[in-house]
């Protein structure tokens, strides 16, 4: 995934000040300004709330950190794709096969203004994904209810409708994390390259069953 | 929602998960008829007789009743139902009722249909779930609701009689579905 190159769009976003921009480096992270509402607040505390996490995930092999920035060079809204941890159950899958969304946010001031789709579109449309199982896990507890001003359930729904169109599916799964909350949600995009073996081994994964 | 969802079992074996259709009549036939005869005894309804089975098949899409089935293969294993009232003072609540055959019990099946339709409950804005369960007889489904979250409200001693005419405890489960993740 790093091995692309950077992509830049400012298309489809209803302001045009802002651009998407994908497989950022840590370099060009380090040069932008981070917006403050990426912090905490009273019932809510965004996933990253320092630039310099997003650096060193850019950092990482095959990671694809995704910006929406201003004219002012302000991050608005960020997106990450990345490997899961060594010790999570799905970087079983091997070889290196699932790539997670780690984290898709946009600052408060900037939502409802279709920054996410786009950022989610940049992040997982490059030809590599088709040889990868792309993957979001949506913990309700993580969810900014209070800004959004919606339930767990809306947002959930919310979560749905944004990645339905990039060809995320919802996937049962019992995982121990993602079973803790029946709103919480698991959801995949298998790449078209993806071999049938390996579809039936993300299915026992997603159960907990060793093939 | 998106169906049909498929689920893998204890055992390794396949289900799917969908909503009950129209042309489904004589699956469920089948289904309620290898469903041992002491537990359909604690059933709501004669499911042997055909004028049951085509009352739920005509209530498909009615909306104060959603009901899902478990498939392996062509085969029914598992009917699952939300009840609904629709209005009211007890609209905020759905009742579940939930039947597996027994040779699909004890592989976690029960519980991805009533996950399921936990999650419906949710999506179509209900607060509660309730769940009847007769103690002694259906111990088994009362520790998977618990496990899900449902709680005890109420228990009627000696409420519900065997074939043989033993009498046994009613434990009300009511799950409340939280709007927020406040209560974690």
């Amino acid at each position: 995934m790093s091995s692309s190159q950077p992509a830049e769009s400012a298309r489809d976003t209803r302001n045009a000040d802002v651009r998407i921009r994908s497989f950022c480096s840590a370099r060009e992270i380090g040069l932008l300004k981070f917006n403050p509402q990426f912090g905490a607040h009273a019932q809510y505390k965004s996933l990253y709330t320092r630039k310099e996490s997003l650096e060193q995930i850019a950092a990482q092999p095959d990671a694809n950190v995704t910006l929406a920035v201003q004219a002012d060079r302000m991050i608005v809204g960020f997106g990450v794709l990345a490997y899961p941890e060594p010790s999570e159950r799905w970087a079983q899958l091997q070889p290196q096969v699932m790539a997670e969304v780690k984290a898709i946010e946009v600052a408060r001031d900037w939502r409802s203004k279709k920054v996410a789709g786009r950022i989610l579109e940049k992040l997982t449309s490059h030809r590599s994904m088709e040889e990868k199982i792309a993957y979001m896990v949506g913990y309700s507890w993580t969810w900014d209810l209070d800004g959004t001003r919606k339930t767990a359930q809306q947002y959930r729904q919310m979560l749905i409708r944004l990645f339905e169109p990039c060809g995320f599916i919802e996937y049962q799964t019992n995982e121990p994390n993602i079973c803790l909350k029946p709103e919480n949600l698991f959801m995949g995009r298998v790449g078209q390259a993806v071999d049938e073996q390996t579809i039936q081994a993300f299915k026992w994964l997603r159960f907990g069953i060793d093939p | 929602m998106r169906y049909p969802k498929e689920v893998v079992l204890k055992d390794r074996s396949e289900a799917v998960i969908r909503p009950l259709q129209k042309d489904d009549g004589g699956m469920l036939s089948r289904f309620y008829a290898a469903i041992p005869d002491n537990n359909r005894w604690y059933m709501r309804h004669d499911v042997t007789d055909p004028l049951v089975i085509k009352k739920m098949i005509d209530s498909i899409g009615r909306g104060n009743v959603f009901s899902t089935v478990a498939l392996v293969g062509d085969r029914i294993v598992a009917h699952a139902s939300l009840l609904m009232r629709g209005h009211g003072s007890t609209q905020h609540v759905g009742r579940l009722r939930i039947a597996v055959l027994p040779g699909y019990r004890h592989k976690r099946l029960g519980t991805w249909v009533l996950l399921d339709l936990i999650q419906y409950a949710m999506d179509t804005g209900l607060n509660d779930l309730r769940a009847d369960f007769v103690v002694g007889i259906e111990d088994n489904a009362i520790e998977s609701a618990r496990k899900l979250d449902f709680f005890k409200v109420a228990v009627i001693p000696e409420y519900v009689k065997s074939p043989r005419g033993i009498r046994y405890d009613l434990q009300i489960m009511v799950k409340r579905l939280h709007r927020t993740w406040a209560d974690f």
